[in-house]
């Protein structure tokens, strides 16, 4: 297991990394960006493995967003950044990709359906993939800017 | 009887009231929107831009009202008695988000409000921050390349499709950089980007490459979701600004669109089923 723990915060670290880029953030930025993901990322594996606490991914990935938040705040002074500098790409890793891709495959499919065992199969996978994708999403945003708000005095005033 | 209250004004030049920096409203409030809307353009929330412009404000002993729409800022800036204002009405000056420009022109702010720029300094660097080159385009077409490969690894891809991925995503974000820079519509981009990753995603289920393609295909067009987007639209939601919030989210949700449109078209041309 700590080998797959390893892996994962490896992982989001790199793909933090790779969606700061994107956005373009300041140079400095980016170390923090990948240890803030990692921290996260790696959080919500240890929520979500059967052996410990076996959560679900939807408030797993909420508390996970939380720590992300709280931990881009309070680095944001560190860093002489906004603290959305660091806390967007550090969340892009838990972004529900595959449930998002499941959920526009269960439609698709749905239209192709001439039969309605069919349809109603493909439109259980769009329904539970899209409600699980919408959660965890709400999850995300709702714990992830819920720090900002909290902690005005250190967000807004890291680029003093 | 209401007994009016003389205050002292600031001095007239040729008719136009002069501030105790001798400059005018005016320069004030065009330069406090040309400010807006980079820092808005470069994906700034909107609780930030205000913060950042009325801390600005404050410092040239102004007072601001703005509103924030989806593609312009509306601003007002008066001075203390209210004896002079300016309107004034700018749209976005770039669409490319740059937490760069965002970092920079908060520093700008606070420089401006702890007394360390006059207004032409912090004209000057304005200008400066505004004119950064952006990132070596090739670091970052390998780092978002290598970003969703490791996307692909999260998602329990195995190693060939996390290839498949790194190419799929190396081809799609050229080409959007190549179509960005021939200011195409972003919304072709999209499905066009989309469409390419889609088809060279899709070849690790036609050549039985490795044991997980529904994860290749599924992530090789992830580099486009555009995240910032929706998550700047949830937190001017939760800070009340609904206008810009519902724009920004209608706009990541076109763009998402889009993307699914060009991964129908890749997933149908190559006759792979969504499951």
């Amino acid at each position: 297991m700590l080998i797959e723990f390893l892996q994962d915060a490896f992982f989001a670290a790199i793909a933090a990394i790779g969606f700061a880029a994107i956005s373009n953030p300041p140079r400095r930025a980016y170390l923090y960006c990948a240890l803030i993901a990692a921290a996260g990322h790696s959080t919500r594996f240890l929520l979500m493995n059967e052996s410990l606490t076996g959560m679900h991914i939807v408030p797993a990935t909420s508390i996970a967003a939380l720590i992300v938040g709280v931990l881009a705040v309070l680095f944001s002074p560190l860093v002489r950044t906004p603290a959305e500098t660091c806390l967007f790409p550090s969340l892009l890793p838990m972004i529900p990709g595959i449930y998002a891709y499941r959920t526009f495959g269960g439609l698709v499919m749905c239209l192709y359906q001439g039969h309605e065992p069919g349809f109603n199969h493909y439109f259980y996978l769009f329904a539970s993939n899209g409600l699980t994708c919408l959660f965890i999403l709400l999850g995300m945003v709702i714990g992830a800017t819920i720090p900002i708000f909290l902690l005005k005095n250190i967000s807004f005033q890291a680029t003093r | 009887m209401m007994t009016k209250i003389e205050q002292p004004m600031a001095p007239v030049t040729a008719g136009i009231r002069m501030t105790r920096e001798g400059e005018t409203v005016k320069k004030y409030c065009l330069f406090l929107s040309e400010y807006a809307a980079w820092l808005l353009g470069a994906g700034a929330t909107c609780i930030r831009l205000e913060r950042n412009v009325k801390r600005m404000a404050e410092a040239f002993d102004h007072e601001v009202v703005m509103t924030i729409m989806p593609r312009h800022i509306h601003m007002t800036v008066c001075n203390r008695d209210r004896s002079d204002s300016y309107t004034y009405i700018t749209a976005l000056r770039t669409s490319m988000i740059s937490f760069d420009i965002n970092t920079r022109l908060s520093e700008l702010s606070w420089a401006v409000a702890d007394g360390r720029l006059d207004f032409r300094q912090a004209e000057a660097e304005f200008n400066r921050i505004v004119k950064t080159p952006q990132a070596d385009k090739r670091l970052v077409l390998l780092l978002a390349s290598c970003a969703n490969a490791s996307f692909c690894r999260l998602f329990g891809g195995d190693l060939p499709a996390m290839a498949i991925v790194f190419i799929a995503t190396l081809a799609g974000y050229y080409l959007k950089q190549v179509l960005c820079e021939q200011k195409v519509d972003m919304r072709i981009i999209f499905i066009m980007c989309a469409f390419v990753s889609s088809v060279l995603g899709a070849t690790d289920a036609l050549f039985h490459l490795g044991q997980t393609p529904e994860i290749a295909i599924g992530t090789s067009v992830l580099y486009l979701v555009p995240g910032i987007p929706f998550l700047n639209s949830f937190s001017d939601m939760l800070a009340g600004h609904y206008i810009c919030s519902f724009s920004r989210f209608m706009h990541a949700m076109i763009l998402t669109g889009c993307l699914s449109i060009g991964l129908c078209g890749g997933m149908m041309m190559m006759n792979i089923g969504m499951f």
